[in-house]
C-alpha cells in the first residue's frame, strides 16, 4: 500500500516535470537577453536587433566570461571557471533554461521584450 | 536490520564504508558527463548512504556522507562544489530519515528516488542563494526525472546489498 502511494507520487514528480520541459510555451518573439551577477543586471540585450555579432568580456574578482552575441542568440564562448559549464551549454535563443556559471555567479537568461520595447521604439 | 556494532568495530566499519564510498564517487567522477545540465549523475555513492542509514542508523549515515562528501570534494579538486553537495546531502540524509521510520526493510529501495529529488532540490537551493537569482530553478525538472531514474537504480542496489550482507553478518 505505502508502496503504491510513494511510486504514485514519483511518478507525479516526474510526469509534472516532463509536462514542464515539453509545454515551455512558445518562444520570446521579441528575445531580450539579462546578464546578471549576483543577481544585478549587468547588461540587457535586445537579441533581434544585433546587426553584427560582436562578443565582450565580463570580469570581476572570481574570473572572466566571454560572451558573444548574434543576431537572435547568445553563448558564452569562453569562461576560466573550471568546470565549463557555461561554455558547454552553447548558443541559446529563447526557452525556460539560462546559462548559468555558478563560480563567477552569473546568469543569462532570455525574456520576452514583447510589445513594451517595440512601443518604446515607436 | 543488522545487530548493533560498537565501538572499535563501529569505528573500522564506518571507515570502511566511506573508503568504498568514496571510490565509488571518484570512479564515477571519471565518467563523462552526457548532458550539459549539471547534477545529472547516477550517484553510485549513494548506495552506501542508503546502507549505512539502515544498517546502522542515521547518526552513522550522516556521518560516513559527511566525510564522503568533504573529502570528494577535496580529492576531485572542486572544492566549490561542496557547498552544493553539502547542502543536497543534507537534505536528501533528513529525508532518508523520515523515510526510515516509515518504510519496512522491504521498502528500502523506495527511499533512494525520494531522497535523490531532495538532494536536487536541495543543490538548486543552494545555488539560487549563490546567485541570487531564482533562474536555476530552471534546471529542476530534468533534475527530477534524472534524480527519480538514478534513485530507482541506486536504491534497487542498495536493497540487494542489505538483504546480501545481513546474511553474512549471521
Amino acid at each position: 500500500m505505502k508502496t503504491r502511494v510513494i511510486l504514485f507520487l514519483l511518478l507525479a514528480a516526474v510526469a509534472a516535470s516532463a509536462a514542464v520541459l515539453l509545454f515551455q510555451g512558445p518562444k520570446a518573439r521579441a528575445p531580450v537577453a539579462r546578464i546578471t551577477r549576483d543577481g544585478v543586471l549587468l547588461e540587457e540585450i535586445d537579441l533581434d536587433r544585433v546587426a553584427e555579432p560582436r562578443s565582450f568580456t565580463l570580469e570581476d574578482g572570481s574570473g572572466t566570461n566571454t560572451v558573444q552575441v548574434e543576431r537572435g542568440r547568445i553563448r558564452v564562448s569562453a569562461a576560466d571557471c573550471p568546470d565549463q559549464v557555461c561554455v558547454k551549454q552553447g548558443w541559446i535563443s529563447g526557452g525556460a533554461v539560462p546559462i548559468i556559471c555558478l563560480p563567477h555567479r552569473l546568469t543569462i537568461e532570455i525574456v520576452d521584450g514583447g510589445g513594451d520595447l517595440d512601443g518604446a521604439a515607436g | 536490520m543488522g545487530r548493533p556494532v560498537k565501538g572499535a568495530g563501529r569505528i573500522t566499519r564506518l571507515a570502511l564504508l566511506t573508503a568504498i564510498a568514496l571510490t565509488i564517487f571518484l570512479a564515477e567522477a571519471q565518467i563523462p558527463a552526457f548532458t550539459t545540465v549539471p547534477g545529472v549523475k547516477l550517484g553510485l555513492a549513494n548506495i552506501v548512504t542508503v546502507y549505512v542509514m539502515f544498517a546502522m542508523g542515521p547518526g552513522d549515515a550522516l556521518l560516513v556522507l559527511s566525510a564522503r562528501v568533504f573529502l570528494g570534494a577535496v580529492f576531485s579538486g572542486q572544492m566549490m562544489t561542496l557547498l552544493y553537495s553539502a547542502a543536497g546531502g543534507l537534505l536528501s540524509w533528513c529525508v532518508l530519515c523520515l523515510l526510515g521510520r516509515l518504510l519496512t526493510e522491504r521498502q528500502i529501495w523506495l527511499a533512494s528516488p525520494v531522497a535523490a529529488i531532495f538532494h536536487n532540490i536541495g543543490q538548486l537551493l543552494a545555488a539560487a542563494a549563490v546567485l541570487r537569482s531564482w533562474s536555476v530553478l530552471a534546471w529542476l525538472p530534468y533534475l527530477v526525472i534524472a534524480g527519480v531514474l538514478a534513485g530507482l537504480f541506486t536504491g534497487i542496489a542498495a536493497q540487494a546489498l542489505l538483504r546480501r550482507l545481513e546474511r553474512i553478518q549471521k
